[in-house]
């Protein structure tokens, strides 16, 4: 495998949206993904010096978010964060009440059914992604997730249209795969 | 003929672009002409669409310009100290 090399530059136009569908999935609040993704970008550039080059940029970028996913849920289940949680709930209502009962999907709902099945085919879509080749991940978020025009990406990449194409259906194939067995068999 | 009649990687090539919406009229007509004589590529085209709509049916929410020009900023920054 040849060596991987850092490129902060990149790294918001590369990997921001990707990062930023992760977080939100997971906490489900979007400032706060966006400070995580920032912190994580952050902490990438702290740490550069100890990537060794065995993983893709992308690879490397996603644990250290799951790492800062981890505290943030740390820090709000710790006895501080649950007061702060408590009085911005307070703050937001006016009224006291149960958090659990008020707040908490109600599962009989068929739309919170719909909303559970969205998710897990999004997480098992995501950790499908990240199995991709770099590049076929790359160019397959750029044209389904980001909409960008096929011209924008071949310039980007210096690849042609029948490249870009070859590349988005191999990279179609391969999920397709490892959805039937990630997703489609657990269902 | 061979205007007319592709092999199957060209078929499946055809049947991906055209969940971008990205095939002209003539390669339409040669990509269902190919279908309609090849029950492999009729089955894949029927499995794509459904991954399209899959796909189409998820929520993708991307950081916005102002969001990544913010997270931009400070990346630069710390990169200069």
């Amino acid at each position: 495998m040849p060596e991987v090399k850092l490129i902060p530059e990149k790294w918001v136009d590369r990997y921001g949206d990707y990062l930023f569908n992760f977080t939100i999935s997971r906490v489900n609040d979007p400032i706060m993904a966006q400070d995580l993704v920032s912190e994580t970008f952050l902490a990438g550039l702290k740490s550069a010096h100890r990537f060794k080059g065995n993983s893709t940029e992308r690879t490397w970028l996603i644990s250290i978010l799951k790492r800062k996913i981890i505290d943030y849920y740390r820090k709000i289940n710790s006895n501080k964060g649950k007061a702060e949680v408590r009085m911005s709930y307070l703050s937001s209502s006016d009224q006291e009440g149960d958090w659990m009962e008020e707040q908490a999907a109600d599962l009989r709902n068929p739309n919170v059914e719909d909303m559970i099945e969205q998710r897990e085919l999004g997480d098992a879509l995501e950790e499908c992604i990240a199995c991709l080749p770099e590049r076929y991940a790359t160019i397959f978020v750029q044209k389904t997730i980001d909409n960008l025009e096929t011209e924008t990406i071949c310039k980007e990449h210096n690849i042609t249209a029948s490249n870009l194409w070859v590349i988005i259906h191999r990279a179609r194939v391969q999920l397709m795969e490892c959805l039937n067995n990630k997703w489609h068999k657990n269902s | 003929m061979s205007r007319f009649f592709i092999n199957c990687d060209q078929a499946s090539i055809l049947s991906t672009r055209e969940q971008y919406g990205d095939l002209n009229p003539k390669e339409a007509f040669r990509h269902k002409l190919h279908r309609g004589h090849c029950i492999g590529c009729r089955s894949f085209h029927k499995n794509n669409q459904r991954f399209q709509r899959k796909l189409k049916g998820l929520k993708w929410i991307a950081l916005t310009i102002a969001q990544k020009q913010s997270i931009k900023k400070c990346l630069t920054e710390a990169m200069s100290k």
